[in-house]
């Protein structure tokens, strides 16, 4: 999605963006104050130009966030995608007419956070306040004890923890037998998605592979549904008397 | 029909690639879509000399030519996208064997055919695995063969050894592989692993004439005669690794049984009888149709309607057959080798159907219509990732299991999005004819058709033995030809190679 992004931008090197080098990040935040947001005047951007001095940059870089009213956001790869959707919404803005012939006939796309809410507000019974500090706290915990990535919502990431706890940890899951068999690079089957696009091949087939997990679950279910009415209904029969070959 | 010279009737055909030709409108009188047909060189080269020789002044009885047939099949009302031949195409009553042609079910004047589907009601192939390997197979493949042969009732008026009477036949006409699946003879898993799993639900027993179900009651579990077979393989090479291993082929070597039969009597007289139907209900409606063969009726008038649901019936009596034959083909290997199915891991890999009439949904000019798929001869072979093809195979696409001749190599293909596009999702069915019944009663001789077999190392069962030189490998195309052809021309891509050490025939 970053990616995207900052293609959207024009970035000259937009898929080699390094996100866990903060170094790389506080160059992309200078690239994109320079090129599109251009909040500062020339001047006020002495202290983003010290890349190599992070103390003065990280100053700067905090009193820019402020100014930019970026929300309290936690991971360096949430700010930037703030700060890129930013640019985007600012490029936007200088000539409206000249993307107006987009548009999408679904609509908006339904927010996946609100979606999340109601679901996990149903499971609590309103008894619990899911906004409140303490439980925010503790999903973001528990989310660190579990290597689930950081997400802004802490409500998907709960979504993604259940996940977690019932594949890995739950009794049944752990008394599963492991897989064997030669594993496939999923990406080599004969089934084609997007050859020329990385950016939109990758995530489909991890899309569909789930999907499939979830199919195959569901067909055991089945499978064993009919083994068990068999057990019950079944008694087959053979009569070698009545066979007959024919000429 | 228009007799015209041969070098113009050539002016109508047009070959628009190394594997694919184009037949072009006013070929035959009005044709609603273009035809096409797919061929290598030397498919092409018969295809060609059966329509040269139709063109012989006094050329009279038989069959229409298979390119005549596809163009006769282009001038049905309702036809969509164009009359498809696949490569092992021959001359068939009606339709060719080996055409496939869809239909738009929004279209009032849209018709089904019986003729498209063929008289043989979904004959299809299944194709079991083992555990097994050629080495464990070889030493004891007479005696296999031999309770194969005892187990499965072949030939015209053989009688199956699974007891059966009417009520339980009206059962399995309407549940088809439930009814297997309910009876215990098959086993849950067989049932995925089968197109349609294994039940036409529009399927009604009241539809069928009494006469059909006499004829069908009696014949459950038997494998029939003409080319159907059952036979065990051994697999001869592996051409895309990752996909045989999703079907549990991990090596050559590998040993699996083929079963290749149909419904019996019971398709032939629903097919018979749902014939003399059309022809009153074409009157009454005038439909014309280029051939008197190419009986149909509108799909939804009451004629139509009967005869898709007397149809679904007869599908599922074939599945409930090739499910029998599955139960009793696990008999006679536990036995053979002192085990249990399960430890010999006899899993059902698929069952196509290669003659069959399905409503499907389809992109036809960039919106998704609904069509009533007639294959006759010709299998479907659905894309990775359809919603109709079993979760296991998700990943590689349908397998699609292409029968060979006696003693030649079988197949397994899977199906492709090029295919999806093209052709319906369908590709070829088998090897196809090349010489008639009749021709090849007097062309050759049955003792040097199974002298043949012997030496090629292959124990053959027979039930009539001087009618085998009707399925010899010389009576029909080489299914090499037909299944490279379906590979090059990306309608279908090879998986496996299989080819049989033991065989029992009708």
């Amino acid at each position: 999605m970053l990616k995207l992004k900052l293609e959207a931008l024009g970035h000259p090197t937009p898929s080699d963006v390094a996100l866990s080098d903060r170094k790389e990040f506080a160059s992309t935040v200078l690239w994109v104050e320079d090129q599109k947001i251009r909040l500062y005047t020339i001047e006020d951007r002495e202290k983003l130009r010290n890349i190599d001095n992070p103390a003065i940059w990280e100053e700067g870089y905090l009193s820019y966030c402020a100014d930019l009213n970026m929300p309290p956001l936690e991971t360096q790869q949430e700010q930037l995608a703030w700060i890129l959707s930013h640019a985007v919404r600012l490029e936007f803005l200088d000539d409206p007419a000249q993307f107006a012939s987009i548009n999408s006939k679904q609509g908006p796309p339904q927010s996946n956070g609100k979606q999340a809410q109601k679901r996990v507000q149903s499971i609590f019974d309103g008894k619990i306040n899911t906004q409140e500090k303490e439980f925010v706290d503790a999903v973001r915990l528990l989310a660190s004890k579990l290597n689930v990535p950081h997400h802004p919502n802490h409500l998907l990431q709960l979504e993604a923890v259940a996940r977690v706890v019932h594949e890995r940890l739950s009794p049944a899951a752990k008394g599963r037998k492991p897989v064997v068999g030669k594993p496939f690079p999923f990406d080599k089957g004969n089934d084609v998605v997007s050859s020329n696009d990385p950016a939109l091949d990758l995530p489909m087939r991890i899309l569909r592979l789930l999907q499939i997990q979830s199919l195959r679950e569901l067909q055991t279910h089945i499978n064993e549904t009919i083994v068990a009415v068999q057990n019950i209904t079944a008694n087959p029969k053979t009569d070698t008397k009545l066979g007959k070959v024919g000429r | 029909m228009v007799v015209r010279p041969y070098n113009d009737e050539l002016q109508y055909l047009q070959k628009v690639s190394d594997h694919c030709w184009r037949i072009k409108k006013g070929f035959q009188p009005n044709m609603n879509v273009e035809g096409c047909f797919y061929v290598n060189s030397r498919l092409e080269r018969l295809m060609l000399e059966e329509l040269k020789n139709s063109c012989r002044p006094g050329a009279v009885g038989g069959f229409l030519p298979g390119v005549k047939q596809i163009a006769n099949v282009a001038a049905l009302p309702g036809i969509v996208g164009r009359s498809i031949g696949l490569p092992d195409i021959h001359s068939g009553y009606g339709f060719a064997i080996g055409n496939m042609a869809a239909f738009d079910m929004d279209d009032p004047l849209s018709i089904v055919s019986p003729g498209g589907v063929g008289f043989d009601i979904n004959c299809g192939v299944r194709l079991l695995r083992t555990n097994l390997y050629e080495k464990d197979v070889q030493p004891v493949k007479e005696q296999l063969a031999q309770s194969l042969f005892d187990h499965i009732p072949v030939g015209v008026g053989s009688k199956g050894i699974i007891p059966m009477n009417a009520r339980d036949l009206e059962e399995a006409l309407e549940m088809g592989m439930d009814w297997s699946l309910r009876e215990g003879y098959v086993w849950a898993e067989d049932k995925e692993h089968c197109e349609e799993y294994g039940r036409m639900l529009n399927a009604d027993p009241a539809k069928v004439s009494m006469r059909a179900k006499k004829r069908g009651l009696p014949q459950l579990g038997t494998l029939g005669a003409g080319n159907h077979y059952a036979e065990i393989q051994v697999v001869d090479e592996i051409y895309d690794k990752w996909s045989a291993s999703k079907m549990g082929i991990e090596e050559k070597g590998q040993v699996v049984v083929m079963i290749h039969s149909g419904s019996r009597g019971f398709g032939h007289q629903v097919a018979t009888d749902a014939l003399v139907q059309m022809e009153k209900a074409m009157k009454r409606d005038k439909i014309e149709t280029n051939d008197r063969q190419l009986a149909c009726a509108r799909i939804n008038s009451v004629e139509g309607q009967d005869y898709l649901k007397a149809m679904a019936a007869a599908a599922n009596f074939a599945w409930v057959n090739r499910s029998s034959m599955t139960f009793l083909t696990r008999q006679a290997f536990a036995k053979m080798f002192n085990t249990t199915p399960d430890d010999l891991d006899m899993h059902v890999i698929y069952d196509v159907s290669h003659n069959i009439a399905k409503v499907e949904n389809h992109m036809v000019d960039g919106k998704e219509r609904k069509l009533l798929v007639h294959r006759k001869g010709s299998t479907r072979a659905f894309p990775p990732h359809h919603p109709l093809i079993p979760v296991d195979y998700q990943l590689t696409g349908q397998p699609v299991l292409v029968g060979g001749t006696m003693g030649t190599c079988s197949y397994v293909l899977t199906g492709t999005e090029q295919g999806m596009q093209e052709t319906f999702g369908s590709t070829c069915h088998g090897a196809g004819r090349a010489l008639s019944r009749a021709k090849s009663r007097r062309n050759l001789d049955y003792k040097e058709v199974l002298d043949k077999l012997d030496q090629l190392g292959i124990a053959i069962r027979v039930a009539s033995p001087k009618l085998v030189m009707e399925e010899a490998p010389e009576s029909y195309k080489d299914v090499t030809d037909v299944v490279d052809t379906c590979h090059a021309a990306g309608i279908s891509k090879k998986c496996i190679k299989m080819r049989p050490i033991a065989v029992i025939k009708g």
